[in-house]
């Protein structure tokens, strides 16, 4: 299912049969050109390939009482061959290959319905039967072209009569925690108030604050760090020379690596076996949820 | 819990979805044993837990971020591609097909207009002789003539010439079928232009005396599948292009795809029959048989399409 959210750029969120949201990247023209293209080569390569195989298959022919059946065949198989790689080489790849063809591979980008399940075969021969549309030139450029930019998960007519787009399926680098070694980081994480409880979007600032200060210099640090750590700075009560950078980073640290009173928010660990977590269930071993340090927040910020 | 710890503990888990995505995207799926894969969908299962959980966690962007992708990847391990369904096939081609043709409107309108222009391009070219060098070109005409100046039986190479008729064809079908598309107006260009050049093709032969017989000799056996493959072919096209004009109350996008599930059945019985006539015009055709036997090949390939289009056809109360 996806879901009605009004979507402002090419990732689209999809929700699974899990009830989970998660999203995609739309693959533009930028990236499916090349698969393209890819697959052309492809194709060329192996009809090349397979097309001086028979050249020698019939050579042998001429020279043997069959020659001229064991041409005629050979023959034919290759024109065979171009009729199927031309016209359905796309839609049997992306049949038997999950939604991708080589080039699609090569460029990591897959074919799925708009509701972000897999295509079927019907599906995957249709989009691909139907390119030779797509490839009609209009004045300035392909109509596939112009069709995928009218609508907001770049699908050329193809993709549009068979209800499929193409996303990006990147492998990404897992991004751990930043930890910090610096002794003056430390110290200043030991400095802000114990009862402090960072909201939500202040932490979403530090993490993307501290993961990407390593591209800026001394002075931009500061220069960015200030709108968000001067108040805090006055706040903890810090004295006026305190490194602004750090004491972001600080904060970071405290929030994300070192031990903070809170509840644990999942009791029960997702990674159970069905057989355990039934066990747990059993024993009630569960424990009853702690009173949250947000809420003690409340009440010391009240008195 | 605090996020470092929460990680220390995923960290072997999302490694490990990730090494078996590896697994399922490679060629050893089909021989990964059961273990791995309930083991790989627990893992997804998990996956999903950590992201829902993610804005609760607190974790940081580039984290969820990379969460996002896993779950992606491995979803579309778990949901795969189904593949064509052969079990239906048959009730496909020989039951539903035939059953939506007969009360097909554009079915009627592609049949009207091939055989209208073909029927009238063939008079004018039999009662005026530059019609049909306006249509055709000279450089085709005089190939044609020269092609059916001898007899044209030449019994070798059967295969050779039933291949290049599949694919020269089969790709003019479902070129009329994807030029449909646009609006009806594409395949009723390709499918007008085709019929004027068939029907002109035939006028021109039929008026040429020496050329009449060996003519019909060869185009008598494979005619029936041959052209009624275009029809259908054009008139899959149409329905796709239509169904952009009259949505019958769906949006336009919602009213294609339906046609296009629908078109795509129709597409096959097509193909199919231009197999057969690729079949009948690369074996047959060319050879010494009899004019009688042709004839007979005719008849009868036009009887199992009368068959098809209407007792199959016919409506049923039972559906």
């Amino acid at each position: 299912m996806a879901r009605e959210v009004p979507q402002f750029d090419t990732s689209i969120e999809i929700v699974t049969p899990e009830n989970i949201a998660f999203r995609y990247r739309v693959a533009g023209p930028f990236r499916r050109l090349p698969a393209y293209l890819l697959d052309l080569l492809i194709r060329l390569g192996v009809f090349v390939g397979i097309f001086m195989i028979f050249m020698l298959l019939s050579c042998l022919g001429v020279l043997t009482p069959l020659g001229n059946f064991v041409t005629s065949l050979a023959y034919g198989a290759t024109l065979v061959l171009w009729f199927a790689m031309s016209w359905f080489y796309g839609g049997l790849f992306e049949t038997y290959w999950n939604g991708q063809t080589p080039g699609k591979r090569i460029m990591q980008v897959r074919v799925l319905t708009v509701t972000g399940q897999p295509i079927d075969g019907m599906q995957a021969v249709l989009r691909n039967v139907l390119r030779v549309v797509d490839m009609q030139p209009l004045v300035l450029c392909q109509l596939g072209l112009l069709a995928s930019m009218l609508n907001d998960r770049f699908q050329r007519l193809g993709d549009l009569a068979c209800g499929t787009m193409v996303v990006v399926e990147e492998k990404q680098w897992f991004h751990d925690v930043v930890r910090s070694g610096d002794p003056e980081v430390i110290r200043l994480a030991g400095l802000v108030p114990a009862a402090f409880l960072p909201s939500r979007s202040l932490t979403r600032a530090l993490a993307m604050y501290v993961q990407r200060r390593g591209a800026f210099s001394v002075g931009r640090r500061f220069e960015i760090a200030r709108h968000l750590a001067e108040p805090l700075r006055r706040r903890f009560d810090l004295p006026a020379d305190t490194n602004l950078d750090l004491l972001l980073c600080g904060l970071y640290h405290r929030t994300f690596v070192t031990e903070r009173q809170e509840q644990p928010i999942a009791t029960g660990s997702p990674f159970l076996e069905p057989a355990e977590a039934m066990a747990q269930l059993d024993h009630g071993a569960v424990p009853p949820p702690a009173p949250t340090v947000a809420m003690n927040n409340v009440v010391e910020d009240g008195r | 819990m605090k996020v470092s710890e929460l990680l220390e503990s995923r960290r072997s888990n999302w490694s490990e979805l990730e090494r078996l995505c590896g697994t399922m995207e490679g060629s050893s799926r089909r021989k990964a044993p059961a273990r791995t894969l309930t083991r790989f969908s627990t893992l997804y299962r998990a996956a999903c837990a950590d992201l829902a959980l993610a804005d609760a966690y607190q974790l940081p962007p580039g984290m969820v971020h990379y969460l996002h992708q896993l779950v992606g990847r491995a979803h579309n391990q778990l949901y795969r591609t189904r593949t064509f369904d052969t079990a239906t096939w048959h009730q496909e081609l020989l039951v539903k097909v035939p059953q939506r043709l007969y009360a097909d409107n554009s079915l009627r309108l592609a049949f009207c207009i091939f055989w209208g222009v073909f029927l009238l391009a063939m008079l004018m070219a039999y009662t005026s002789p530059p019609f049909a060098r306006q249509v055709l070109g000279s450089i085709f005409l005089e190939k044609l003539e020269e092609d059916f100046s001898k007899s044209v039986v030449n019994p070798g190479f059967g295969s050779a010439k039933a291949a290049f008729y599949i694919m020269h064809n089969t790709g003019i079908g479902l070129k009329c079928f994807a030029f449909g598309l646009l609006f009806g107006i594409g395949g009723l260009y390709m499918t007008i232009s085709n019929a004027a050049m068939l029907g002109a093709a035939f006028g021109h032969m039929a008026r040429l005396p020496g050329h009449r017989d060996h003519f019909f000799h060869f185009v008598t056996a494979h005619g029936p599948f041959e052209l009624t493959a275009i029809v259908l072919s054009a008139a899959a096209g149409m329905r796709l292009g239509f169904a952009l004009v009259e949505t019958k109350g769906y949006t336009r996008a919602a009213s294609l795809r339906r046609a296009a599930g629908q078109a795509m059945p129709t597409m096959c019985a097509a193909m199919l029959m231009f197999l057969l006539a690729a079949l009948i015009e690369g074996f047959l055709s060319p050879s010494a048989a009899p004019y009688e036997l042709k004839a007979a090949v005719a008849v009868v390939s036009a009887g199992i399409l009368m068959y098809y289009f209407v007792i199959l056809g016919y409506p049923r109360e039972s559906g």
